[in-house]
């Protein structure tokens, strides 16, 4: 398959501080990539020089098959993350130039337009000045800008970020459908569980470097933590015996009831029929790794105990602020 | 290219379709057209009437009824129209229909109304000191307001040296100049006379044979013959300074304003994302070049129409209109591609007020220099000042709208330095524009702007 997107070795440096440390990265064409790290992981540093809005110190870059994405920003839809509308221009006047900026001309653009805000749920505001616009719609027209041309590469730099849960869940549905139509698509969040929902494929960033690019199946699979989260029927039932089990290695506590990791090489399965066997359920559910452990447990190596704390606060607020689509 | 000029495009009608440019485009030329026919009217003396009663003593006894003459309404309406009777014939017709002066009575009503005066004659014997009390005397309407001693002398020499005498003059307090003026004017008027009669001479006469008038200078050249107007000579170079700096100014600053605007409601980024920084500062130059030619034609042309109005467009040299937009390009790119950098680089318009100290300064310098190069357009400070970017357009246009314009190598030397300079002003905008646009937060200083400069 032919990438959208290939960087090799990028290294960019802002005074001493290293923003992209030999970042290698590919993103296949027609593929949904999630760009995820947390705030000052480097995210909005590499996009920007995808975007050859700024450009490396060392590295390559090639985008659509071109050196440098200057020569294909008709071929490229982008959300930037400061982004902003010309308050005093009305919605239509705006998009056509947008539309117009990025080579689609003629009558054509006007139907796109108004195709575009009927999707988006914003009939009607073409001849609304953009300061008369709440954040929610800004959004989506800003939205509607990024996508006017039918690009081949769509690059979305925190899309999510300032939206209410129901247009959240309408611009998922719309990036959705931009990849069915067979567009690549970047975005990048600290939102972690927005990329788990989305994205067939994560690239974890952190301090500049990536520290994880793989297909979410996969990564469940290389990260599955092997637990059981148990809830006996009677709160008050013996569960040691739970403990003796072959299939067990360990019981702990969690949060609404017993934690138990099970061996490695055990059928989940098997075991969860036979813990129910043994003391009767409330509840008994496989744990699915969450991208936030996956990422905490990559970076703890190198980060000390109070940095992986820091981080997993961090990605915490994000999701509770982020992620109530 | 096409996204260069859809750029232009947009910020050209984002400025010029407003209601604030149309309307500032039009404020100029009012305010010079009221200033030009108001003002004067505003600052004319024709409300202020001389009024009062003058006391005479005349131990001579022939200046009094000269003086009682020359108090005359009748006479003062003859003296006025007779000092402006020649100013009148030589008024432009445009100026005369404009001032509304068509008979010699408009002329007359114009000047104001006239004095209001009384001349009361005391004894020739009469006592000063004791005659001063009636200056602040009881008065029956009409203010006590002079009295005039005139000398013995004063209308026959005495002593060996033939020397005629004067008059004294005592007034109530905080009179005004123009009162004061007008009795030092009727009493001189009337010991001339006086004098005049005493040597048996006629005074029409003598001053008929004073009287040479002094005529308009024709200018000749190869397109015919012209009259001379000396104030059009010394209007010119301001003129055209005024112009050019206007031209600069309006697009740099409309440009400035818009830039800051696009990054602090975070549309730059947006723009980046379908064209490149240089695109985009290409854009904004053309579009602000544009705003400036509009203010620039329509001035100029305004101008150009009042000289043929006045029968005066021979006298404006056409190359100087083509080297005026020639300097006016360099000046405009070379100072506007600063301001947009300045505008690149800011994020609101209080943070730009420092970085454009020194373009403003730039601004400001002709308006130092046009006094000593219109005095004399080849002085070395004339001359540095045409050569030397970024303030040599304004240098050479002063020099070229003189009296004494450069020799024609000097201007073309002028456009190769301000071509030059305008590759340096925008390749160094470039670079700060192109790292400002991305830059938040602290705003930037002069030492700030050299770093990104050498980083880029």
């Amino acid at each position: 398959m032919d990438s959208a997107i290939r960087l090799r070795r990028v290294t960019k440096t802002f005074g001493g501080m290293r923003a992209v440390d030999n970042l290698h990265l590919t993103v296949p064409a027609g593929g949904l990539y999630g760009f995820i790290g947390p705030n000052g992981a480097g995210k909005t540093t590499t996009i920007r020089m995808i975007m050859s809005i700024l450009f490396p110190d060392s590295g390559e870059i090639q985008v659509l098959g071109r050196r440098s994405a200057l020569s294909a920003k008709d071929r490229i839809g982008y959300l930037p993350e400061e982004r902003g509308l010309y308050r005093k221009m009305k919605v239509r006047p705006f998009l056509r130039y947008m539309g117009r900026l990025k080579g689609v001309d003629g009558s054509g653009l006007d139907r796109r337009i108004s195709g575009w805000l009927e999707r988006v749920g914003l009939p009607g505001i073409e001849s609304k000045r953009c300061d008369e616009l709440s954040k929610g719609m800004s959004q989506k027209v800003q939205f509607v800008s990024a996508v006017l041309h039918e690009p081949e590469l769509l690059i979305l730099d925190e899309p999510f970020s300032g939206l209410d849960p129901v247009s959240m869940r309408m611009l998922r549905g719309l990036i959705l459908e931009e990849h069915a139509r067979g567009t690549t698509v970047l975005f990048s969040t600290h939102v972690m569980p927005q990329a788990e929902e989305i994205c067939e494929n994560v690239v974890m960033v952190h301090k500049g470097q990536k520290v994880l690019d793989d297909s979410v199946p996969d990564i469940r699979s290389r990260f599955d933590p092997r637990s059981i989260q148990f809830e006996p029927l009677d709160p008050g039932a013996d569960t040691r015996m739970l403990a003796a089990m072959p299939e067990v290695e360990e019981i702990g506590e969690g949060e609404r009831g017993l934690e138990i990791l099970l061996r490695t090489g055990t059928d989940p399965a098997a075991a969860m029929r036979r813990i129910m066997a043994a003391v009767p359920a409330a509840r008994i559910e496989l744990s699915r790794p969450r991208l936030e452990d996956v990422f905490i447990g990559l970076v703890s190596d190198s980060a000390s105990a109070d940095d992986a704390d820091g981080l997993r606060a961090q990605l915490r607020d994000a999701a509770t602020t982020g992620a109530t689509a | 290219m096409k996204r260069i000029l859809q750029i232009a495009q947009r910020d050209f009608i984002a400025v010029a379709m407003t209601k604030g440019f149309i309307i500032g485009l039009l404020i100029f030329p009012l305010i010079l057209v009221l200033s030009g026919t108001l003002l004067p009217r505003l600052f004319m003396d024709t409300g202020y009437q001389v009024e009062g009663r003058y006391a005479i003593i005349d131990p001579t006894e022939v200046v009094q009824p000269e003086l009682s003459l020359a108090l005359d309404p009748d006479t003062i309406a003859e003296r006025r129209l007779e000092r402006r009777r020649g100013a009148l014939e030589e008024l432009p017709d445009m100026v005369r229909d404009v001032a509304q002066i068509e008979t010699e009575q408009d002329l007359l009503e114009l000047l104001g109304p006239l004095p209001n005066v009384r001349l009361v004659e005391l004894s020739p014997d009469a006592d000063v000191e004791a005659e001063k009390a009636w200056l602040n005397g009881e008065t029956d309407g009409l203010g006590h307001t002079a009295l005039i001693l005139i000398h013995d002398d004063a209308v026959q020499a005495q002593g060996a040296e033939g020397e005629y005498g004067s008059y004294d003059l005592f007034v109530v307090p905080n009179l005004d100049d123009r009162d004061l003026g007008f009795i030092h004017n009727s009493v001189r008027d009337a010991i001339i006379t006086a004098r005049v009669a005493r040597q048996s001479l006629d005074r029409d006469a003598i001053e008929a044979v004073l009287q040479v008038s002094r005529p308009a200078a024709t200018t000749v050249s190869q397109d015919g013959e012209q009259r001379a107007l000396p104030e059009l000579n010394a209007l010119l170079p301001v003129a055209f300074l005024l112009l050019l700096v206007m031209g600069i100014m309006t697009g740099s600053g409309t440009m400035l304003t818009s830039m800051i605007e696009e990054k602090s409601s975070r549309v730059v980024e947006v723009l980046l994302s379908a064209v490149s920084p240089m695109e985009l500062m290409a854009g904004k130059l053309l579009g602000g070049v544009a705003i400036s030619l509009v203010t620039m034609v329509l001035y100029l042309g305004a101008g150009l129409v009042a000289l043929v109005s006045f029968s005066m467009f021979g006298l404006l040299d056409p190359w100087l209109i083509l080297y005026l937009m020639i300097f006016f390009l360099i000046g405009f790119f070379v100072i506007g591609s600063l301001m947009l950098a300045v505008g690149g680089a800011v994020n609101e318009v209080s943070e730009a007020q420092q970085l454009q100290m020194p373009l403003m300064l730039v601004v400001m310098a002709p308006w130092l220099l046009w006094p000593v190069i219109s005095r004399d357009p080849n002085s070395t400070l004339a001359i540095v000042a045409s050569f030397l970017p970024p303030i040599n357009p304004f240098g050479m246009v002063l020099r070229m709208a003189s009296t004494q314009p450069p020799p024609t190598w000097q201007v073309w030397l002028s456009i190769g330095v301000g071509a030059a300079s305008v590759v340096g002003a925008v390749w160094l905008a470039a670079k700060v524009f192109r790292i400002g646009l991305l830059m938040h937060g602290k705003p930037p200083n002069l030492m700030t702007l050299l770093r990104w400069v050498r980083m880029s």
